[in-house]
């Protein structure tokens, strides 16, 4: 199957989108179907398959359509149509795209195509749904319908009634707009523009606008996306560490953690220092690069697995040190002895214990006033400018003398060093880069939240960030982006709606059967499958992808020289070829 | 003219090992040395010694008139000596271009902050440095569209001249070259030999080449120096330590020393 | 590539440098070291040492109670320095399979329907002895097929793959020890096969299948010896050491004497070397396996009976505390591992005692960071324990 993996890669985008708009109600139907059609176009642009790739990849993000619907439609049966519109229009420009044929009425006629294939698989899963899950869930399928009507105007306005014209105003929908983005983006082609431009555009546009959608259609996304993007940013900060320098780092919460509670310290009523967060966060992220550079010197020079389990002991141990600084009586003191004179120390409650610090003062900026917890589009902007510039400046030191001896580090340290790269001072240098961005994103998260708590990042806070970077693809900032939103979207958006349908499903057949017990078991409750699900994934990984979802351009390149090739002994061989893991 | 590097009475002992034992010698600037043995005669323990990786356990290592012991590889690389490993040691999977360009990385001075707000003198730097890749990988003969390439894919022979390239933009006083045709067939030797030379001439580079391939060695050293069992058994002109008995004996044992003595150089073509 | 050329190249095996002791690095450490204890730590030791001093009744059985630890968590250790030994991989889900051997052993304690209260003391004798023995075959089993599965493929790739893989498998692990302690799908396995012994196994686990489960005392409480105020020791106490320390010694002498435990050595020393030999090294290393799965599993068993619970996630901390162990007395060294085992559990009493359970996992911690900068070959390592 040699395109298997290009087909994974678009519909696992296509999964990931469509959760941000099936969060919740599918009031703006067109738009947020049109947010997802950029998207994907946007990752067609990157990965410009061939044709006949395009109209499969459609028909790969329509199955994963088919799964969401049933996954959320449950709930707000609209969720379906748009999915369905989704498929289409990803499907549409996907088929485009790439096409020789640079003519609107061809690209439409493919786009078209390609909309009908996914609108195809959405039609089945509204069908599978309205006919099998949701009775089996306890959930009247007449519903369908009447919530349709209030969704999409269109269907009011023709008055379509039964579930038989629901399936082929999805499929209708599909196909018009896989054609009209086909042409659409067809015309776009043909602007005189720079390449790179139209693909910022199609991504910087529709992460912009999620914020006036989402309060047009009071969707809550935000509440959800902000966590997420602060986990991507994070991952972002450990893809240095553990992508470009091949430094394996299990304890990369420990900075999140220093990070966050700088701020909570210094930005507080806890200790009486309030500052404000704009000199906070500069703070935080400088502290989180020194404790990096203190952590990194006397441990570095270790070998790589010894590496990974000193830094796991240091994400151990600091949440600990956080929890022991405080939380006793106030006013308590601890009697200590010196060569036999007792002396009594007054305790300080540095970090509030296990109760944590709450409230964190918010960042302040003269025309909003305080950042409002309840009005999340100020903190949005703040995270997205805070990303962005994350990017910006890890691209460049990617691109500098400084990456490319983390990279060459990675390859072959004994080369590098003898090379003349300090070995050492190029890995802490690593280190504090990662430890620091991991500061930005503590401090954000310590605002936002308004409240942080020890137990906020443990082990496993490390082990989803480990994921999310080897998922995506070791040192490469668009692999770990999307491995981002895949890890974490399916650990707060799919894992809680599964579970909650399954948990319906199973109730439904206690009570059809006159059971009185209405536990749900683990088997079934997928939110107690999350460590499954991050296991699964470490292993799978590095058993069949170890270069990840999307591997760096030129390392796919280098493991794939022609997808035809791929055999069985491939596997070994991209172990083999994957430096990033090297020790 | 002080020699470039000086070795002194150097010593290594592996716990009761000794796998150097007093070896002296000298190497002109400019000249091509061969230092040459059989297998496990400290060759290359020696050659870690010089590159730093080991700190000899007696004796100095006198490199440009600094004392070298101890200090560490990418410090030794700074001072002027640069290397070329025996198995091919690139960054795979990185590129020709980049490879040259790590290489160069210690003659660049770009600090972290030039490199996050792209500072005028880090884009001349970074624009310099490109520009002197470029040139190193046509020095060595590889064309401008194998800068792309990664490394990994490189035919063999190319490799190897990566590996020099890359030795190269360290900007050397003595290049360090081990086993360098090691593997490779009689067309690529004479094009690397024809390199070697070239780099000494154009480049006014010292040259120490390993090797235990006597016939390679002599065809490219202007001296060469003869270790076995980690002492230094015979030193001179090819010509001369070709036909020395001990060197003879050391290859081929105290069997063929006597015919060695009397066939001379044809002796080492079957070694 | 850098790790994969490495072990094939002659060459390349002393090139890891030997450092003189004393590098800046390390005076940095030293120096550091020396602020910190005089200016910060002095008066909390000084308090220490003398509350100890104050009651050495307690001292003492502090110290008791930690060398019983110490027992189980030296052959948790062995279980990592087998692996280690063998193939240089931190076998992570080691410390999961530990938590499926207690789960293990209450799922067949209640299957036999053994009860304190009813029981008769020979039935549980022997009963506990199979149930170690069923413990033990499912654990090897578990550790050897988690080998087949996902450690092997990877044998030839980079060597934090196999790690990352590993940790995977611990995650993996945990969560199989969530199922396994749900009682809500034994309650349908029990009414599905109309089991007693089953609806037995769901009671046990109860509903919520994270909680920490109940495992019967069934070890007798007696005390071997009793001093009014002061030590105690009770016949569980021993139970558990005698068992660990019997396993060590098993463990020992099979690996020192028998032609299997050869083979294990001699892979260790040098996969090829051994292959040339002779030596199948995949099967080799699926004995190490099934041994190392072994010991877990026991170790669950005995901890899970020795503390009366079982928790899902009671592996991580186990697996930190052995690793820790191992380390501190030379991974890959089976006499280093035990002599570890029985100082982190001393440390660990301890510690729990004079400076507060809550501090004792980063006690650990600091130990683990201490040894690998001042001595990574650990207490009994051998020069050059750090393989390159």
């Amino acid at each position: 199957m040699p395109n298997t993996k290009r087909y994974l890669i678009t519909g696992g985008v296509g999964f990931a989108v469509g959760t941000f708009f099936l969060w919740n109600y599918p009031n703006l139907g067109l738009g947020s179907a049109l947010l997802g059609g950029l998207v994907i176009a946007a990752l067609c642009l990157l990965y410009s398959a061939p044709l006949a790739d395009m109209i499969k990849a459609g028909l790969i993000a329509g199955m994963f359509g088919a799964v969401m619907t049933i996954v959320y439609g449950t709930h707000k049966p609209g969720v379906a149509i748009i999915a369905g519109m989704v498929s289409g229009l990803g499907a549409g420009l996907l088929a485009f795209q790439r096409s020789p044929q640079a003519n609107p009425k061809k690209a439409a006629i493919l786009g078209a195509e390609a909309g009908a294939i996914a609108g195809a698989w959405t039609g089945l899963s509204l069908f599978v749904m309205a006919f099998v899950i949701a009775p089996a869930a306890g959930i009247d399928a007449g519903d369908f319908a009447e919530h349709l009507s209030e969704t999409v105007i269109l269907a009011d306005v023709l008055g379509l009634g039964s579930d038989i014209l629901i399936l082929l105003f999805a499929f209708a929908f599909s196909t018009l707009s896989g054609a009209i983005l086909g042409a659409a983006s067809c015309a776009a082609r043909s602007l005189p523009l720079r390449p790179n431009i139209p693909l910022l555009a199609v991504i910087a546009l529709p992460v912009l606008l999620i914020p006036l959608i989402d309060r047009a259609g009071n969707l809550l996304l935000l509440d959800a996306l902000i966590p997420i993007y602060i986990f991507i940013l994070l991952a972002l900060g450990l893809n240095i560490v553990v992508g470009y320098a091949g430094l394996l780092d299990l304890g990369y919460a420990a900075f999140f953690a220093i990070g966050a509670y700088t701020t909570a310290m210094l930005s507080s009523p806890h200790l009486g220092i309030n500052l404000s967060f704009w000199l906070v966060i500069w703070v935080a992220a400088a502290v989180a690069a020194i404790a990096g550079l203190t952590l990194g010197a006397p441990t570095l020079p270790l070998r790589g697995d010894y590496l990974a389990i000193v830094t796991l002991g240091f994400g151990e141990i600091v949440p600990i040190l956080f929890r022991s600084l405080g939380g006793g009586p106030p006013g308590g003191t601890l009697t200590l002895r010196f060569f036999g004179m007792p002396i009594g120390i007054e305790q300080v409650d540095l970090t509030g214990g296990n109760k944590g610090i709450n409230p964190i003062s918010p960042p302040h900026l003269p025309l909003i006033g305080d950042f409002d917890p309840s009005n999340k589009i100020p903190w949005y902007y703040l995270l997205i400018l805070i990303m962005g510039l994350a990017i910006f400046f890890i691209n460049r030191l990617r691109d500098s003398r400084q990456g490319r001896a983390w990279m060459a580090m990675r390859e072959d340290e004994l080369a590098a060093d003898a090379m003349g790269i300090n070995v050492v001072r190029t890995k802490l240098l690593a280190f504090s880069m990662g430890a620091m961005f991991s500061g930005f994103g503590g401090a954000f998260y310590g605002a936002f939240i308004g409240a942080i708590f020890p137990s906020s990042f443990d082990f496993s806070v490390s082990i989803i960030l480990l994921c999310m970077v080897i998922l995506g693809g070791l040192g490469n900032m668009t692999g770990v982006i999307v491995g981002g939103l895949l890890i974490q979207g399916a650990d707060k958006m799919f894992i809680p709606k599964g579970a909650e349908l399954f948990r319906r499903i199973a109730e439904t057949k206690a009570r059809a059967e006159g059971s009185s017990t209405v536990g749900v078991s683990a088997l079934q409750d997928l939110t107690q499958q999350r460590l499954l699900l991050f296991g699964i994934v470490l292993v799978v990984m590095m058993l069949v992808r170890p270069e990840g979802l999307l591997p760096n351009e030129r390392r796919k390149a280098e493991l794939h020289p022609d997808d035809d090739t791929i055999n069985s002994n491939s596997v070994a061989a991209e172990a083999e070829a994957d430096p990033s893991l090297a020790a | 003219m002080a020699p470039l590097l000086q070795a002194r009475g150097i010593t290594k002992r592996f716990g009761g090992l000794t796998a150097v034992s007093d070896v002296s010698f000298e190497i002109e600037k400019g000249s091509i040395v061969g230092l040459i043995g059989p297998n496990g005669a400290g060759k290359t323990t020696f050659f870690n010694m010089i590159t730093g990786l080991y700190t000899p356990s007696d004796g100095d290592m006198i490199f440009d008139g600094k004392r070298i012991n101890g200090t560490k590889p990418s410090e030794v690389t700074k001072l002027g000596i640069g290397r070329t490993f025996q198995n091919i040691r690139l960054f795979a999977h990185m590129t020709a271009l980049e490879n040259v360009l790590v290489g160069q990385h210690c003659r660049m001075h770009t600090s972290l902050l030039g490199t996050l707000f792209r500072t005028a003198s880090m884009r001349a730097e970074e624009k310099a440095a490109r520009q002197k890749a470029f040139e190193l990988l046509e020095y060595v003969g590889l064309g401008r569209n194998s800068a792309d390439e990664m490394a990994k894919n490189l035919p063999y022979g190319d490799q190897r001249r990566l590996e020099v390239a890359r030795a190269l933009a360290t900007d050397p006083k003595l290049l360090l070259l081990d086993e360098p045709t090691a593997g490779m067939n009689p067309k690529e030797t004479d094009a690397l030999t024809e390199l070697i030379y070239r780099v000494r001439d154009e480049r006014d580079l010292t040259v120490l080449l390993i090797e235990h391939d006597m016939k390679v060695v002599m065809g490219i050293s202007e001296r060469v120096t003869v270790l076995d069992r980690g002492i230094k058994i015979s030193e001179g002109l090819p010509r001369e330590v070709q036909t020395d008995p001990k060197v003879v004996e050391a290859y081929l044992g105290t069997g063929h020393a006597a015919k060695g003595k009397g066939g001379g150089a044809p002796v080492f073509d079957k070694a | 590539m850098a790790a994969s050329q490495t072990p094939s190249s002659p060459q390349a095996a002393p090139l890891v440098p030997r450092e003189p002791f004393l590098t800046k690095r390390r005076a940095f450490s030293i120096v550091g070291l020396i602020i910190f204890l005089g200016f910060f730590a002095i008066p909390i030791y000084q308090t220490i040492l003398l509350e100890m001093w104050d009651s050495p009744r307690q001292l003492t059985q502090q110290i008791v109670i930690g060398l019983t630890k110490g027992t189980y968590i030296a052959v948790i250790a062995l279980g990592y320095t087998l692996v280690y030994g063998i193939l240089e991989l931190i076998n992570f889900a080691h410390g999961d399979l530990f938590m499926i051997g207690a789960f293990l052993a209450l799922i067949f304690i209640s299957l036999f329907g053994l009860d304190p209260k009813t029981s008769s003391g020979i039935t549980i004798f022997f009963s506990l002895i199979g149930i170690l023995g069923l413990v033990m075959v499912c654990t090897a089993l578990m550790n050897a097929g988690i080998e087949r599965f996902a450690y092997r493929p990877l044998r030839n790739a980079p060597r934090l793959a196999p790690l990352i893989s590993a940790i995977g498998m611990s995650f993996v692990l945990q969560n199989v020890g969530i199922f396994l302690g749900d009682g809500l799908i034994w309650d349908k396995l029990a009414a599905g096969l109309g089991s007693d012994a089953i609806g037995r196994v769901a009671d046990a686990m109860g509903t919520q299948s994270v909680a920490p489960k109940n495992i019967p005392d069934l070890l007798p409480n007696g005390q071997v010896f009793f001093i009014p105020d002061s030590l105690k020791y009770t016949y569980k106490d021993l139970l558990v050491a005698v068992v660990s320390l019997g396993l060590l010694a098993g463990l020992y002498s099979f690996v020192r004497f028998t032609k299997l435990g050869k083979a294990i050595r001699a892979t260790a020393q040098d996969r090829d070397a051994a292959r040339l030999m002779g030596i199948n090294a995949d099967r080799t290393i699926s004995v190490t396996f099934l041994i190392g799965g072994a010991l877990g599993g026991a170790a669950g068993m005995i901890v899970g009976l020795y503390n009366g619970t079982a928790l899902f996630s009671m592996g991580f901390t186990a697996g930190l505390l052995s690793f820790t162990a191992a380390v501190l007395g030379g991974i890959g060294n089976i006499l280093g591992s035990a002599l570890g085992g029985l100082l982190i559990g001393l440390i660990l009493a301890l510690s729990d005692q004079y400076i507060g359970t809550r501090w004792s996992n980063a006690v650990i911690f600091a130990i683990l960071v201490l040894i690998l900068l001042f001595r990574p070959t650990g207490l009994l390592g051998q020069e050059g324990g750090q393989k390159a």
